[in-house]
């Protein structure tokens, strides 16, 4: 158990590292959303699960869809074509 | 001990359902063959992970509220995985050059012919 | 009246309005002075060129490299700050008391005192239910008005950006209206209600998603939960109701009025029943519900309907926010 302990600590601090290194925004909300995940059972695993309910529910769900409905406000999830264009042409090759 | 090894052999082919899943994600690059591989691997792998758990656990409560979470997950988790599909269908402006498929009013039709 | 006010009058009368004939020394100030013609000795500019002075150089320097060393010190001064941050925080947590131990300072006699009496006193099996709705029930008060606040302050831009963008638009104005990019989202992809697969899959899961919040609010003085958690529950399942039958169909049962109505009466409930503390201290005013027995349903007290209360106010918050960020209208 300790062993898991550890593992999950580790990909917390990754992943509070990537969501302030991460350029697209919406990679951001989405690394964000594991992250309240990942504390989510850290929290089971401290024997607190009042703050895991609240956690999974508040911080994975309900944040991550205000953030993506923000997101959409400004403008910030237009799909970038050339990317696609770029697999397109990839995938026929 | 017969319990211990059926709930390890299901709890084995559950996690090579999900390593599937895992390696398909890096294996391919467009959006849809990603969301198939990811529904349908996670579906299974949970499937197999919750029954050797309640294997496991044996007939209680508990194993009630393991069967409870898998007929949630069988219930949420295509459905997520079909909007997600549907939402890069309708916004993919040019997903006729990546792979050949079906409007609905085709699917319509050839339904009716 | 005779001629000389007369002509100073006149005089007068045409200096005001700049008609008058000018006088002879208004036209002199008028001329301009000979401009000089602009002499300065070759060589002068020669060595003009030639040698800059210290102050050039400098400009021609931060011209040059300014960016580059620019970002070079604020790299380097980031990573100093970032480094001394996180030296002094690690410093401080290998300061610490270990983990767990039973003579840390957390461990003194409030903990005592939750643990041996709160069950006698509160009533409250689950201890953390006790704690935030009975010991420290004005925190939470403060917590659910501060939610309140938010979900209304911006109920109130956007209605006003809304209704702004309703009028006529001024021509003057059209160009400066900075909430136009409040009007509409972009549409990204506009969801029709047609989805069979969801409908079907909404209606099997709505009704106990709404029992499990539900369980969760009602047990929150027995199991972990409680109102915050089980309010978000109950929020998650109105989204999924929007989401499968479109806003309309939520429209219906829970709109602007409704969600006003109930949460500011739940916030009243609850600054009634427990706003007193505000006034008091901590000292404990009997409520005159009793107590009951440990591990009913219906024991514990005020913890129950605050609970309720809680619940009521998130879960109409949590949904009024989406409503509003999605739709621009609860």
């Amino acid at each position: 158990m300790l062993i898991i302990e550890w593992l999950l600590l580790i990909f917390l601090i990754v992943c509070a590292v990537a969501v302030s290194i991460t350029k697209n925004l919406l990679n951001a909300v989405i690394i964000f959303m594991s992250y309240s995940l990942v504390m989510s059972v850290i929290w089971v695993l401290l024997r607190s699960p009042d703050l895991a309910i609240t956690e999974a529910a508040v911080g994975a769900g309900v944040t991550s869809v205000l953030f993506f409905l923000a997101l959409r406000r400004i403008g910030q999830m237009q799909r970038d074509n050339d990317k696609n264009k770029k697999i397109s042409e990839a995938s026929k090759n | 001990m017969i319990r211990i090894i059926i709930g390890g052999f299901f709890l084995l082919s559950g996690l090579f359902a999900l390593g599937i899943a895992t390696l398909g994600m890096y294996r391919y690059s467009t959006m849809l063959n990603r969301v198939h591989v990811a529904a349908k691997c996670d579906t299974l792998g949970a499937l197999f992970m919750l029954i050797g758990l309640i294997i496991f656990s044996g007939i209680n409560f508990f194993s009630l509220k393991l069967f409870m979470v898998l007929l949630f997950l069988w219930l949420s988790n295509p459905v997520a995985s079909h909007l997600i599909a549907r939402a890069e269908v309708r916004t993919n402006t040019n997903l006729h050059e990546v792979c050949d498929f079906i409007e609905q009013e085709n699917l319509k039709d050839d339904v009716n012919n | 009246m005779n001629d000389g006010l007369k002509k100073f009058l006149l005089d007068f009368y045409n200096w005001v309005t700049g008609n008058g004939a000018r006088t002879e020394n208004e036209d002199a100030m008028t001329e301009l002075p000979p401009v000089l013609p602009f002499t300065m000795e070759p060589d002068k500019i020669q060595s003009r060129f030639h040698e800059k002075t210290l102050q050039e150089r400098r400009k021609d320097w931060i011209n040059l490299h300014g960016l580059s060393v620019f970002s070079i010190l604020y790299r380097s001064f980031s990573i100093i700050t970032c480094v001394v941050i996180v030296g002094l925080l690690l410093i401080t947590v290998s300061e610490l008391p270990p983990f767990g131990d039973e003579n840390n300072p957390a461990n003194n006699e409030v903990i005592d005192r939750y643990i041996k009496l709160g069950g006698n006193e509160t009533g409250a099996q689950n201890i953390v239910a006790g704690m935030i709705l009975d010991y420290r029930a004005f925190d939470t008060f403060g917590e659910s008005a501060v939610l309140f606040t938010g979900a209304v302050s911006v109920l109130m831009i956007l209605s006003a950006a809304r209704r702004k963008n309703d009028e006529p638009k001024n021509k003057l104005h059209s160009g400066f209206n900075d909430r136009n990019f409040l009007k509409r989202a972009p549409p990204i992809h506009e969801l029709k209600d047609d989805d069979a697969i969801l409908r079907g899959v909404a209606s099997l899961s709505i009704p106990a998603i709404i029992l499990m919040g539900c369980v969760v609010i009602i047990n929150g003085h027995l199991t972990p939960g409680g109102g915050f958690s089980g309010g978000a529950v109950l929020s998650t399942a109105l989204i999924l109701c929007a989401n499968a039958y479109g806003f309309k169909k939520v429209h219906e049962f829970f709109n602007e009025r409704t969600y006003i109505f109930s949460s500011s009466s739940a916030l009243l409930i609850y600054a009634l029943s427990k706003g007193y503390s505000f006034f008091t201290g901590a000292n404990h005013i009997e409520s005159g519900i009793p107590i009951g027995t440990i591990g009913n349903i219906f024991s514990a007290g005020l913890i129950l309907p605050l609970n309720i209360c809680v619940g009521i106010i998130v879960a109409g918050t949590l949904y009024g926010v989406y409503a509003l960020f999605s739709e621009g209208e609860i």
